[in-house]
């Protein structure tokens, strides 16, 4: 046993955070935040420009899909790295997208999209949730009928994020109504500004804009049929093993800690002295620590080639419920003041972000797969309990 | 014990609900967030229905109830989310009827709605018990206040200050160009200002009692809101998982989906039970700061873990804005921190740990 990390690691932790605070500037946060994550914009088009060239964004695929091949571990401690500086390191889009289509596109369809994506130039928002699927997703209706030459699609998605700011939607159909749900589900992609689809808005608790999506006889040529008629179930529960390394990542967390108390020693310094007080960041700490073990736990099962469902389950919920946790108590110790939103200005502690955080803490419970789903993947996958 | 309301209550709340839903719809309330203003439509309403009397004597124009009457108008209104100062206005009316002697004439001018008083409390320093305002022999104020609740709406602010006789309660003019409100944005998406006082006129109405009941009644009445957001989180959330199905089944079938639900309604039940043991304790004038700061720190751990339970059994359709979910969630935890976060309260209890645990 070796509770270390090696020498190679920790060098390349140090470029990742040399290359953030070349690149951290109010400006590339700021259209960050104007662009909610989706890319583009001048800046961030720059900023991915430079992390590719330092090879950083396919680092861990396999060389014969492009990548480096490298350890999954390298992609874990970017991710954390960029997570406690709030640096963009990849959308769904890269993260999600390309990876699927390197998997299971054709040759023709990699040379169509990839380069696209890669510049930049193409954005994908992925639509598979609907209405009446979301946890039992497989229950997806959004029907796509066979035409000459393609397919039409009737139906609507919801939760269809970043669709308004993508040039392309990652669209989860069905093509078969006969036999078991989960087999007559196929993957397509669909340019957003095609005639037939309209999208509206829907503004969240959190302030980030989601939206839903609608299909009235939108035309799918026959070329943009990801993978196997019928295969699309597949590509969905398929993830590149090396990107899960990065979920629940602990960087936001310790970032938010940090960030507590600078502002309780410049701005509340006797809270800070009180017993009290310190006993509840203590237990922060604490709390810290126990989710970075079930997170590297996690990341290094993967790293290993080896895949335990219980693990990646264990680090998504503690996650995401210490989001919760950590912010609930953190603005409790501000007092009034941890209500203050950043438009409070200097008022505010660490621009309103214990709260912000706070209001976004459910997402990330009920989605990516509802914590009580994982709690049943832990009892069955993880202990070995009977369904 | 007699844990229930009388019947003359039941109708009472029975008659608020029906006014308020038919009055209060939640595309009000949110023109009232968006843009930044107090429904002051519903105030007048409040007070020229005799709602807002209903704790005080009819002498001076009321409903002849006391605090459980307060509560009973509180819960209604937060149910709704309305964005009025009633804990505010109660909480200073309250004090001033029965801590503040002589000042009938400005309760009744409150209750006939041609005033609105809101307390003043918290400084830089965050505390509830010392203030640094300073009140001059004269009567001017100077110094400042934060998270003055509906201060730019209000027409006086009840504020507590020391003078020459010591810490006490000063009865302001908040029009008086000496008072300032910049406002602040909050979680809570309610008008919150800080307010500067720069010389302002005012009176002394209260001693260093009443500054300490007008904490205590505050506290007390800002947990009826906190019971009011659990309440309508649970509610909503029982009703959407029976509603809405997943796997061919409604969630509510789901035993995880239950035992979520089950917490959420065990959090409900003990705090009703304890904020209007409160109220009633506030009313037969025993109720301590013990007592008070226990219920609230009761309240304010226990509202964020409901709503935010509320948040999980809705999945995605509870975390938009076009869902009436999150009200209860900003305004819930918004409140938790208002007038003694549970940590503060939780300070107080510490002071009397050797005391005896009670237990009946
Ligand atoms: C802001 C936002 C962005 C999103 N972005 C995208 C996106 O880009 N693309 C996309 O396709 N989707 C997206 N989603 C959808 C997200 O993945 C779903 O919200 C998630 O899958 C949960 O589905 P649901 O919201 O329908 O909740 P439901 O499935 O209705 O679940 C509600 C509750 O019931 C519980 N429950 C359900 N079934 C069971 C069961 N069998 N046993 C026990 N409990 C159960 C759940 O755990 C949960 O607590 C987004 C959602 C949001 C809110």
């Amino acid at each position: 046993m070796e509770f270390c990390w090696q020498p190679e690691y920790l060098t390349f932790r140090d470029e990742v955070e040399t290359f953030i605070h070349e690149w951290r500037t109010p400006e590339l946060l700021k259209e960050q935040r104007e662009r909610e994550g989706a890319g583009g914009g001048p800046i961030l088009t720059r900023y991915y420009e430079a992390l590719q060239e330092k090879g950083w964004m396919k680092m861990c695929w396999p060389p014969d899909l492009g990548g480096e091949g490298r350890n999954p571990i390298y992609r874990f401690i970017m991710v954390e790295t960029m997570e406690y500086w709030q640096m963009p390191y990849g959308n769904l889009t890269y993260t999600s997208v390309a990876p699927a289509l390197a998997l299971h596109g054709n040759d023709e369809q990699k040379k169509r999209f990839l380069p696209g994506i890669w510049d930049g130039d193409y954005t994908f928002a992925i639509g598979y949730s609907e209405p009446n699927a979301g946890t039992d997703l497989a229950a997806l209706r959004t029907r796509a009928e066979k035409v000459d030459g393609g397919w039409i699609v009737q139906g609507q998605k919801i939760w269809t994020s970043l669709a308004a700011q993508s040039t392309h939607i990652w669209l989860a159909v069905r093509t078969d109504t006969e036999g078991p749900k989960h087999a007559g589900i196929s993957l397509m992609i669909v340019e957003t500004k095609t005639e037939g689809i309209t999208i509206r808005p829907l503004p969240t608790l959190s302030g980030f804009v989601t939206y839903e999506t609608f299909y009235d006889n939108v035309f799918i040529p026959d070329e943009n049929l990801i993978g196997p008629l019928n295969g699309g179930w597949n590509i969905i529960m398929h993830a590149l093993n090396h990107e899960r390394v990065g979920l629940s990542p602990t960087g936001n967390l310790a970032r938010n800690y940090d960030l507590l108390v600078d502002h309780l020693k410049n701005k509340a310094p006797e809270k800070l002295k009180d017993p009290v007080v310190r006993n509840r960041l203590a237990e922060m700490k604490m709390q810290l620590q126990r989710h970075r073990a079930l997170a590297i736990r996690n990341a290094i099962t993967i790293a290993q080639d080896d895949v335990s469902p219980g693990q990646a389950s264990m680090a998504k919920i503690s996650g995401s419920e210490l989001r919760y946790r950590m912010t609930n108590t953190a603005m409790d110790l501000l007092g009034r003041a941890g209500a203050l939103t950043d438009e409070a200005g200097d008022l505010a502690a660490s621009d309103g972000r214990q709260q912000s955080t706070w209001r976004s803490s459910p997402i990330l419970r009920f989605g990516g797969g509802t914590n009580e789903v994982q709690r049943s993947i832990i009892a069955a996958r993880h202990l070995g309990m009977s369904r | 014990m007699d844990l229930d309301y009388t019947e003359t209550q039941e109708l009472l709340r029975d008659t608020l609900r029906g006014f308020l839903e038919a009055e209060v719809p939640f595309s009000q309330v949110r023109e009232c967030e968006i843009e930044k203003r107090s429904d002051d439509k519903l105030w007048a309403q409040l007070v020229e229905h005799g709602y807002l009397g209903l704790p005080f004597p009819s002498t001076i124009g009321g409903g002849d109830g006391g605090f459980v009457e307060a509560g009973i108008l509180i819960e209604e209104v937060s149910r709704r989310a309305a964005v009025v100062p009633i804990v505010e206005v109660l909480t200073a009316a309250i004090t001033l009827q029965r801590h503040c002697p002589g000042s009938s004439e400005v309760v009744g001018d409150i209750l006939n709605g041609s005033a609105i008083v809101v307390p003043a409390v918290l400084e830089a320093n965050d505390s509830f018990d010392s203030f640094e305002l300073a009140a001059s022999a004269d009567g001017a104020l100077r110094g400042e206040k934060r998270f003055v609740d509906y201060a730019a709406v209000a027409t006086h602010h009840l504020v507590s200050a020391v003078g020459a006789e010591g810490p006490g309660l000063y009865l302001v003019d908040a029009r008086d160009p000496a008072v300032k409100c910049e406002p602040i944005p909050t979680l809570g998406r309610t008008p919150q200002s800080v307010v500067r006082y720069d010389g302002a006129a005012s009176i002394r109405v209260g001693e260093r009692d009443a500054a300490a009941a007008l904490v205590q009644i505050g506290r007390a009445l800002t947990c009826v809101q906190l019971l009011a957001c659990m309440d309508a989180s649970l509610e909503q959330t029982v009703a959407y998982t029976n509603v809405r199905e997943q796997f061919g089944r409604p969630l509510s079938t789901f035993q995880a989906v239950q035992h979520h639900a089950a917490d959420m309604g065990m959090h409900a039940e003990s705090s009703r039970f304890l904020v209007y043991e409160a109220l009633d304790c506030l009313e037969r004038d025993v109720a301590t700061d013990e007592q008070i700061a226990v219920t609230k720190a009761s309240l304010s751990r226990a509202v964020p873990d409901v709503v935010m339970t509320g948040h999980q059994l809705h999945g995605g359709q509870g975390y938009i804005e076009e869902n009436d979910l999150y009200f209860f969630t900003i305004r819930g935890k918004d409140r938790a921190l208002a007038w003694g976060t549970a940590e503060e309260c939780l300070e107080i209890v510490a002071a009397n740990v050797e005391d005896k645990a009670q237990w009946l």
